[in-house]
């Protein structure tokens, strides 16, 4: 028993140290930081944060920019969800099809925006979305239609974004989408066929109950990755204009990293924190529901 | 052989402990061109050697904020006029006061407004190394087409090109400027020529004065009359198009507007900031700063001497084309004769810092909030002013 625990430590050992240094210690340290006033000043010589209990909550649930925040990323998440599911799905069921010729280049092609670093997305895309060069505009401008000022324009900024987001999370979710779709057996199909049912039949009632698994994952990982949005409004808009694309990663960031209010920032990240695992229990436990 | 071998080891440990290492953070086209003055520097003193560690622009800020949170820091470092006050704050730079008494190098031999981003709390902490200013850049052509065979020397005159430069067409403007993102460093030039200012004598904030509400008025009623476009576009090509003929912006756009748009060479030129009270600019660039980690403080302070001296900064403006911050520099032929350089040097002299104050970008970001909502028309100026004011009350408590 003794010599099992020292194989165990010095196999696990090395890992769980730096999930200690690198994870967990930071984790519950910033959630000291957001019960201080850590600022600019106590970088350098951290005995300047004084200690000060709720406040920066308080002013936090008082903060315009953090509420406007908090709207933004649940904006995207409501809208980005369901438009990567539909997509995904309908993805990774033609891709399925046996008659589709191509598979592994349209994989490839779904496939590419995810590994593609964000930075270089983010500038092609403010080419695309450019009011008078893009080619967008001048897509729409083919059908008649007079294109937004896609990223100047409050209401449309937005909707820009959830467009780029997207786009960025098909492929990933189509792949997973299409694993799920290969795992389910041949025979269930081929009884449906013999009791008659449609496709359309086949479709509702044995692909979609047998994706329910991959489906709570994709879901679960979209909530936790769409709450935390920064990179897309960070490199396209900054939260503009009039803070209209401000997510609360980026709130944080700002707080944090620009204006050094280090305590701020952490009791943001401790509310986004608290939202994300309740928002991810949720979706768990409808799920054991049904 | 061994003897002879081993004595050389020897002496090659002596001499490499002999050897003083000056460490340099520096950034962009400075960092790779700065090699060439150290080289000069280690040839002058001899036994020291510089080591110069390039940093990305993008990735300097994080890198002297981790560096400063970890205590590895170099002896010398290049810092932006903007970062003094942020980095300056957290109570790691060398305060240089008892290193001008021995020196030659004073005050009175810099640009006003640049001292200004050297000086916190009374204190000096850097030495400006170069210096930036805005200036207009304009299209002479375009501008003839509307009748100014010059350029607008007032703010009725830019409002007045600007109308007639918009009437040339549909999708035309006249100018370029910022309206989403953190641009109090682009604000801030028309609230000084209005004659406003962000905090009096006593640190009052007084951006509800007349003065600062209208440039804020001023600045969005560009936008408002369609006069500067809102999103899109590109400033080079629609500078090359003529459909925005007018913009700010600092010295390096010279050898971008040659280099990208070589078709309009000879049909754009520099003005001075168009005049209200005064034709205030914003002058940055970088500071050299030592830090007081640093066990070279002796040897950093003669590099700094020695980037000063007017003939190294003469040599260091025709390796890079950054402008002096040494007045005297300005008088030699190579800047005296340029018609561009004189308008910049021109400008130098009536150019300010925002407030060396460590909440400076937020309170930047602030102003861009406030003057943001005036250009998409949610609030009227006096009424953006007056939260502007409870903001930057709130940020400064």
């Amino acid at each position: 028993m003794r010599t099992n625990v020292f194989w165990i430590s010095v196999f696990v050992g090395p890992a769980l140290i730096l999930l200690l240094i690198f994870l967990i210690i930071p984790i519950f340290a910033s959630l000291y930081l957001s019960l201080t006033d850590f600022n600019v000043f106590a970088l350098t010589d951290w005995s300047r944060a004084k200690f000060i209990g709720f406040r920066n909550f308080y002013e936090l649930f008082q903060d315009e920019l953090f509420w406007k925040a908090l709207f933004n990323t649940f904006y995207c998440l409501i809208v980005a969800m369901p438009v990567t599911v539909t997509l995904s799905l309908l993805n990774a069921v033609l891709l399925n099809r046996e008659q589709t010729r191509f598979k592994n280049f349209f994989k490839i092609c779904f496939f590419l925006p995810f590994v593609t670093n964000t930075v270089a997305i983010a500038i092609v895309w403010s080419w695309i979305l450019n009011p008078s060069y893009g080619i967008l505009n001048w897509f729409l401008g083919l059908f008649g239609i007079k294109g937004p000022n896609w990223l100047g324009d409050p209401i449309w900024a937005m909707p820009s974004i959830i467009m780029l987001v997207v786009w960025k999370a098909v492929g990933y979710n189509t792949l997973l989408l299409l694993a799920g779709l290969q795992n389910i057996p041949d025979f269930l199909y081929e009884a449906a066929e013999l009791d008659g049912a449609s496709s359309w039949q086949k479709f509702w009632y044995i692909t979609l109950p047998m994706l329910r698994p991959t489906m709570l994952f994709i879901t679960t990982m979209m909530i936790i990755g769409y709450l935390q949005l920064f990179e897309e409004p960070y490199m396209l808009t900054q939260g503009g204009p009039l803070n209209s694309t401000l997510s609360v990663v980026l709130y944080l960031y700002r707080q944090g990293f620009k204006f050094f209010k280090l305590g701020y920032a952490s009791s943001i990240a401790v509310v986004l924190f608290l939202m994300i695992a309740a928002l991810a229990l949720l979706r768990l436990r409808l799920s054991r529901q049904d | 052989m061994r003897k002879i071998l081993i004595a050389i080891l020897i002496l090659a440990t002596v001499f490499a402990f002999a050897t003083r290492v000056l460490q340099i953070w520096a950034m962009g086209e400075e960092a790779k061109n700065l090699h060439i003055m150290a080289e000069k520097f280690m040839k002058e003193n001899p036994g020291v050697k510089v080591e110069i560690q390039a940093i990305p622009w993008s990735a300097a800020y994080d890198k002297i904020l981790t560096g400063i949170a970890g205590m590895q820091l170099p002896d010398l470092v290049q810092m932006g006029t903007t970062w003094m006050a942020p980095f300056g704050a957290m109570g790691v730079f060398e305060e240089l006061s008892p290193y001008l008494e021995k020196s030659f190098i004073n005050k009175d031999m810099f640009f006003k407004g640049s001292w200004q981003t050297v000086m916190m709390n009374g204190g000096v902490y850097g030495i400006p190394w170069y210096v930036d200013v805005r200036v207009m850049f304009y299209r002479t052509d375009v501008l003839g087409g509307v009748g100014y065979d010059h350029a607008p020397q007032t703010w009725e005159e830019l409002y007045d090109a600007a109308k007639k430069l918009a009437q040339r067409g549909k999708d035309m403007y006249a100018l370029s400027l910022l309206y989403t993102g953190v641009f109090g460093n682009e604000f801030m030039p028309f609230v000084w020529q209005a004659g406003g200012r962000l905090f009096d004598e006593n640190g009052k904030v007084r951006v509800t004065d007349p003065e600062f509400v209208e440039a804020i008025r001023y600045y969005a009623r560009f936008f408002w009359e369609k006069l500067a476009p809102i999103g899109g576009g590109n400033l080079f090509q629609d500078f090359a198009t003529g459909k925005v003929p007018i913009f700010f912006s600092g010295p390096w756009m010279v050898s971008m507007i040659k280099q990208q748009t070589p078709q309009i060479e000879g049909k754009w030129s520099v003005a001075l900031m168009p005049k209200n009270k005064t034709r205030t600019s914003f002058v940055g660039g970088c500071n050299w700063v030592i830090f007081n980690t640093s066990k070279n403080k002796d040897l950093a302070w003669k590099f700094i001497e020695f980037m000063t001296k007017p003939e190294n900064q003469l040599e260091w403006y025709k390796i890079v084309s950054s402008l002096p911050a040494v007045k005297e520099v300005w008088n030699y032929t190579e800047l005296a004769s340029d018609p561009i350089m004189r308008v910049f040097g021109e400008q130098l002299k009536d150019a300010k810092s925002p407030p060396n104050i460590p909440e400076w970008e937020e309170i930047a970001n602030t102003i861009s909030r406030r003057v943001e909502e005036v250009i998409y028309k949610k609030r009227t100026p006096e009424r953006a002013a007056e939260a502007l004011k409870k903001d930057i009350e709130k940020i400064r408590r």
